[in-house]
């Protein structure tokens, strides 16, 4: 490439850069809200070139900055402007092995494309899609290759936990030639993916094409085994594992404690998840499980999670559905797109309020939310702004089903069985920077360190835990402990 | 794949299952239970313990035949497999030496109080067992119970004159000798309704009194909530704080009975918590 040739074709790209990002096809919510399917379509061959072209293909790669896992974001779209997808896809796999899950899922707009240099003019790139795009059409063509493994070392390993931070430990220390067992308490493997986050947003068959790419590593998943139960951490690294990585995410609902929270019909948002999505229940009766909602929904919350339980009572049949956040619409958790959809699918959202008690219609069910309104106070030091109650501002919202939504810390079964593993107050476990733990040959990523965050950083973190326990195991330091006789 | 090594019936709509799952034998306490999945479209449903055998690899447990699951594992036979098996769930019952233990039992509860009879027998208690069962027809292990227990008083519809006592008229006459013939310990097993009346019996003389709760289910590892009950006002979920509470501790009985009214001992039952009312499943 000669001098000369160079500032002219920036120009020329400089002159053609549409400010706008060519639109997801998407199912009309009129259509979506009586269905399950994905509600994004995903971009033809012809959108995702177009959208790639948008790229500046700029020096600063601050995308790949504002990346988690730091994925060479700027080469991948060169190779889709060059039509070339194989070569995008393996740039991806490079950094994640969940690209088809973490496009359809990451909050991209404060992560890669909030660094975008287009961002500061208009819409940035849509990387998301384009990661999407290229995942997808990388299954679909059946071009999943199985990457060769490193000769076995003879160590073993056993991963806690089968949602992304397991599966990626596994992956990662599979391919390094480790024997590798994922242990997973549910019946189904993928964690908060298979669970939590419903099929219209993630379809369950791309989670489970991970699971079975993780396995064909030669990862070996024992499904119904709970750790904490079935075996102790102790047992496990003292009869046959090297070493150990926790990955048990945050599964314990929190509720408010407000009084007639344990009224029927009043559901933590991980129960009426687990039975939609795990479960099945919008298929009953071809799925054994039933789930029982009324005709006004109340969901309470603001992130994800909230999210996804109010889309998922809409297509239940719910004749109305209302979200309640203490705090306003700028404040929201959850994923700028996932609010959007809800809008146009016609949850009607109540900002500063909270709920302070839950009424029975005297047979023990949930009749009525008591609410009170919120204001936010001037930003602290932190910036944030906190939400307090506006004295005598009690109001009533009518409702027959309650969806508490307000988050989850880890569950406390491992902890409880595991004295010498450190952990926080709030029950999260303690890890230093490469994802160690106070308990030695055990590492820890996700969302059990975090207490709860987003799909990517806890593949980040595993990633990194990964690299370290593959340091200890072939640095030859370490002493096996022999069988007890 | 959970192999079925054994099946028995029991009575009308009452089975017996052995089933090869060695993890959950090697771990099992008294009180523990299990959650069954009988194939990749069905219902995660617990059933508790009622034996097993650690050096085999198999667990037993008993069931009634109440709704769809149930009807389709009546079905199941030797030879046939279940896809998925976790436990032991919960925490296991409490087991000490107290003294003079009075145990209630009905529905599986006759079977799955087995496993904390035969420990409570072997920490030296005296136990006195009251079954409650519709008639004699669906009276079944009293064997075991038998064995296991110092005294066994049955409260059937059809003793003798075809009205005999309730299970509570039985704890009734108990409580009239205590403090003469000490009870220091009731456990119950039994329908919910039982349960509640079995507390408020002995609440005023204050004998420690532990049910085993079994509130509707979904993951049973305490990550749903479904289960969760009010116990001295907190939250606490059956499946891992429990399944066996402080009766006196435990606060709205009607949101309970509410949500799980199939049970219901129409004997026992106030009339405001009549089923009939209760929309719940
Ligand atoms: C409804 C919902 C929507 C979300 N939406 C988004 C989103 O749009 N974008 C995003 O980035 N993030 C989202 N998140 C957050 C994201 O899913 C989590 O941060 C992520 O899944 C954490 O991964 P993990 O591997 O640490 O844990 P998990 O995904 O929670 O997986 C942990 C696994 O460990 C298993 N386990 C637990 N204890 C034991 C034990 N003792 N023995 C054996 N196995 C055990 C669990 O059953 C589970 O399968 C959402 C979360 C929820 C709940
Ligand atoms: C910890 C625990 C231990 C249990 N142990 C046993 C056991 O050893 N043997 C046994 O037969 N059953 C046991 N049960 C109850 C058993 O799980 C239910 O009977 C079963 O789920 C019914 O499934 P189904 O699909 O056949 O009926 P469903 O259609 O689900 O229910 C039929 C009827 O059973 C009632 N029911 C549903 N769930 C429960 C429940 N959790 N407890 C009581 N009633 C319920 C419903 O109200 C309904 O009227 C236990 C429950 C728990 C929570
Ligand atoms: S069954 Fe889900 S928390 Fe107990």
């Amino acid at each position: 490439m000669s001098g000369s040739e160079k500032p002219q074709e920036r120009a020329k790209s400089k002159k053609k850069v549409n400010l706008n990002r060519v639109p997801m096809p998407k199912q009309e919510p009129e259509e979506r809200i009586h269905n399950f399917n994905e509600v994004a379509r995903g971009y033809t061959f012809e959108m995702a070139v177009e959208e790639a072209r948008r790229c500046l293909n700029c020096k600063k790669r601050n995308c790949e900055r504002g990346c988690p896992v730091s994925i060479d974001i700027p080469e991948f779209i060169a190779a889709i402007q060059k039509g070339d997808l194989e070569v995008a896809a393996s740039v991806l796999k490079r950094k994640t092995s969940l690209p088809g899950i973490c496009g359809r899922v990451c909050p991209q707009e404060v992560q890669c494309e909030k660094a975008c240099t287009l961002s500061k003019k208009k819409a940035p790139v849509a990387i998301g899609r384009l990661e999407r795009y290229v995942a997808d059409w990388e299954r679909l063509h059946n071009m999943t290759t199985i990457p060769e493994r490193g000769a076995p070392t003879g160590k073993r390993v056993a991963v806690v936990g089968s949602g992304p931070a397991g599966l990626t430990v596994a992956a990662d220390l599979a391919i390094l030639g480790h024997e590798v067992t994922m242990f997973e308490a549910l019946h189904v493997a993928g964690g908060v993916l298979a669970y939590g986050i419903p099929e219209f947003r993630l379809p369950k068959e791309i989670v489970q094409q991970e699971v079975e790419y993780v396995k064909n590593l030669g990862v070996e998943l024992l499904p119904d085994t709970v750790i904490g139960i079935n075996f102790s951490i102790d047992e496990l690294l003292n009869t046959r594992y090297d070493a150990l990585f926790l990955g048990t995410g945050a599964g314990l609902p929190m509720f408010l404690g407000v009084p007639g929270e344990d009224l029927n019909m009043v559901y933590s948002a991980n129960e009426f998840l687990t039975r939609t999505n795990l479960m099945k229940a919008y298929l009953y009766p071809e799925y054994a499980t039933p789930i029982k909602m009324g005709r006004k929904v109340t969901v309470i919350g603001g992130g994800n999670v909230a999210m996804d339980a109010a889309r998922c009572a809409v297509r239940l049949g719910a004749d109305s559905v209302t979200v309640v956040y203490r705090r306003s619409r700028q404040e929201m958790p959850a994923r700028l797109e996932e609010i959007e959809n809800a809008e146009e699918e016609g949850i009607v959202f109540f900002f500063l309020a909270t709920p302070i008690a839950m009424l029975s219609d005297g047979r023990a069910n949930v009749a009525a939310l008591e609410c009170i309104r919120m204001a936010l106070t001037e930003p602290d030091e932190s910036g944030r702004r906190r939400p307090v109650p506006i004295e005598g501002s009690e109001f009533i919202i009518e409702t027959d089903t309650v969806i508490v939504s307000l988050g989850t810390s880890p569950n406390p079964l491992i902890a409880s069985t595991t004295p010498d593993l450190k952990t926080s107050r709030w029950g999260t476990v303690v890890v230093d920077e490469k994802g160690r733990t106070s308990k030695a040959r055990v590492w820890a990523g996700g969302d059990i360190i975090s207490g709860g965050a987003t799909v990517i950083s806890a593949m980040g973190e595993a990633r990194r835990a990964a690299s370290a326990m593959h340091e200890y195991l072939t640095s030859g330091s370490k002493k096996i402990i022999p069988p007890s006789a | 794949m959970f192999p079925i090594i054994a099946k028995e019936e029991l009575g009308p709509s009452v089975f017996r299952l052995r089933v090869r799952a060695p993890l959950i034998a090697a771990k099992a306490q008294p009180g523990q239970f299990l959650i069954v999945v009988l194939d990749e479209k069905g219902e995660r449903v617990p059933f508790t313990l009622s034996d097993w055998d650690a050096e085999g690899g198999t667990v037993d447990f008993v069931f009634l035949v109440v709704g769809p699951t149930t009807e389709k594992m009546a079905r199941l036979q030797v030879g046939d497999t279940i896809a998925h098996c976790v436990g032991p769930l919960g925490r296991p019952s409490h087991v000490d030496t107290f003294g003079h233990v009075v145990c209630l039992v009905s529905g599986y509860g006759i079977a799955a109080m087995v496993p904390v009879l035969r420990a409570l027998k072997g920490k030296d208690n005296q136990i006195t067992t009251i079954v409650q069962a519709p008639d004699k027809k669906r009276l079944f292990g009293l064997e075991a119970l038998k064995e296991w227990s110092d005294k066994v008083l049955v409260a059937t519809s059809d003793n003798g004159n075809g009205k005999g006592p309730l299970a509570s008229d039985q704890l009734r006459h108990l409580l009239a000798e205590h403090p003469n013939q000490p009870i220091h310990r009731v456990v119950a097993m039994c329908s919910l309704c039982l349960m509640w009346v079995v507390t408020e019996l002995t609440r005023p003389l204050r004998i420690p009194t532990f049910l085993h709760m079994t509130p509707i289910m979904v993951d049973g590892t305490g990550m749903c909530g479904a289960c969760r009950l009010q116990v001295e006002g907190t939250n606490r979920f059956a499946c891992v704080h429990g399944p066996e509470f402080d009766g006196h501790k435990i606060g709205s009985w009607d949101v309970l009975l509410a949500r799980r009214c199939s049970y219901a001992d129409e004997n026992v039952l106030q009339q405001s918590y009549s089923c009939r009312t209760c929309s719940q499943w």
